[in-house]
């Protein structure tokens, strides 16, 4: 910045500054016309109160009162059927909602109760399958040993059978014939059976009397 | 003596003791008919059929002492010595059966085994000999279990229908 630049800003300060000066000091000159003025709208003022009240008077207000009263009925009443409608949308919203958010809990409570059952039903058929298992384990166990006890058991029946045939059927036999046979009919089955042992009875014999 | 026949009513040893009695009777009768007063009556014995039939199965005349002796030396050696056979039956059998049985047992096992019958009731069929060292079970009963192979294979038949 050279100084004629600045001689520049210098010369506008003080110009703005004796500008400043001479508004205050012309304002300060015109205040007795103010208040010849002030007085005159003062009395423009009643006039035009006093103009207003003549206007205004009661009757005016009270249709302006009236007026007011319907209009605020009316916007009351707008506003009434506004705030029914919202009230009424805002109470459908809300059973909308709750009855969704019921329907969603029900289900979820529902799908958990489902789920429950389904779980206590795969948990009783697990148990049930464990427990026909089980029993059907036991009954293969005693099937097999009943199996194997009836097997011992015949085996047993028949062996004490065939060790005691001969005693068995000798008693059938007697028990058919034993009170009508004679040992003169006997005698030919005794004379058999002598011959058949004949060689061990000489023998025996032999040996006896030697 | 050589051989004495003995028939089949003798059967048993007691058969030969009585016999043997019998025939003492009949030498104590002939001494005494020795011994007695003349004019005594005598009383004869009476010889049983076994006796007779055993004197003149072995051409034996029991008025002659000699052979009265000789047969009852016989009649002691068989009781004596003779093979007893002791066969025990169900119930008591009759001469008939009996006379059979000592015909088969004379002419196949000893001519003079004698017999002494027993009885035992659990023999039921058959019967049980007994001899001097030996048993031998000769009822229905050994004669079944002696089959008992061929009975299961009956039985088995029956059973399976086949």
């Amino acid at each position: 910045m050279n100084s004629g630049g600045l001689v520049l800003i210098v010369g506008s300060l003080l110009a703005a500054a004796a500008a400043f000066i001479w508004m205050a000091v012309k304002l300060e000159n015109g205040g007795g016309k103010g208040k010849a003025k002030g007085t005159q709208q003062d009395q423009l003022a009643d006039a035009a109160k006093e103009d207003v009240e003549h206007i205004f008077n009661t009757e005016f207000r009270e249709e302006l009162r009236n007026r007011g009263r319907l209009h605020f009925e009316k916007i009351l009443g707008e506003n009434a059927m506004f705030l029914q409608q919202d009230l009424r949308q805002t109470t459908t919203q809300l059973n909308d909602y709750m009855r969704a958010e019921i329907t969603r809990t029900l289900q979820e409570e529902f799908k958990k109760y489902e789920q429950s059952i389904v779980d206590a039903k795969q948990i009783a058929l697990d148990s049930i399958e464990k427990t026909v298992a089980t029993i059907e384990q036991q009954r293969q166990f005693l099937e097999q040993q009943m199996k194997s006890e009836t097997d011992a058991q015949k085996d047993r029946l028949i062996q004490r059978f065939e060790n005691e045939m001969a005693t068995i059927v000798n008693h059938y036999v007697l028990q058919a014939i034993g009170s009508q046979i004679d040992v003169a009919d006997q005698m030919d089955f005794i004379l058999a059976e002598m011959q058949a042992n004949k060689q061990a009875i000489v023998e025996d014999i032999k040996r006896g009397t030697s | 003596m050589e051989h004495l026949k003995l028939s089949t009513t003798v059967i048993s040893p007691a058969d030969v003791a009585r016999l043997r009695r019998e025939l003492n009777g009949l030498n104590d009768f002939f001494v005494d008919a020795q011994a007695r007063h003349t004019g005594t009556a005598m009383q004869l014995p009476k010889l049983t059929r076994i006796l007779n039939q055993l004197a003149k199965d072995n051409s034996v005349n029991l008025l002659e002492e000699a052979d009265r002796n000789r047969l009852s030396e016989a009649l002691g050696a068989a009781y004596e010595h003779a093979p007893t056979l002791h066969i025990s039956f169900a119930s008591e059998p009759s001469p008939k059966a009996m006379e059979k049985l000592i015909v088969w047992v004379r002419g196949n096992i000893h001519p003079q085994a004698l017999v002494q019958v027993g009885l035992q009731p659990t023999v039921a069929v058959g019967c049980f000999l007994r001899t001097p060292n030996m048993a031998f079970d000769l009822s229905l009963r050994a004669s079944l279990k002696k089959s008992q192979p061929q009975l299961v294979k009956l039985i088995d038949g029956a059973i399976n229908g086949r």
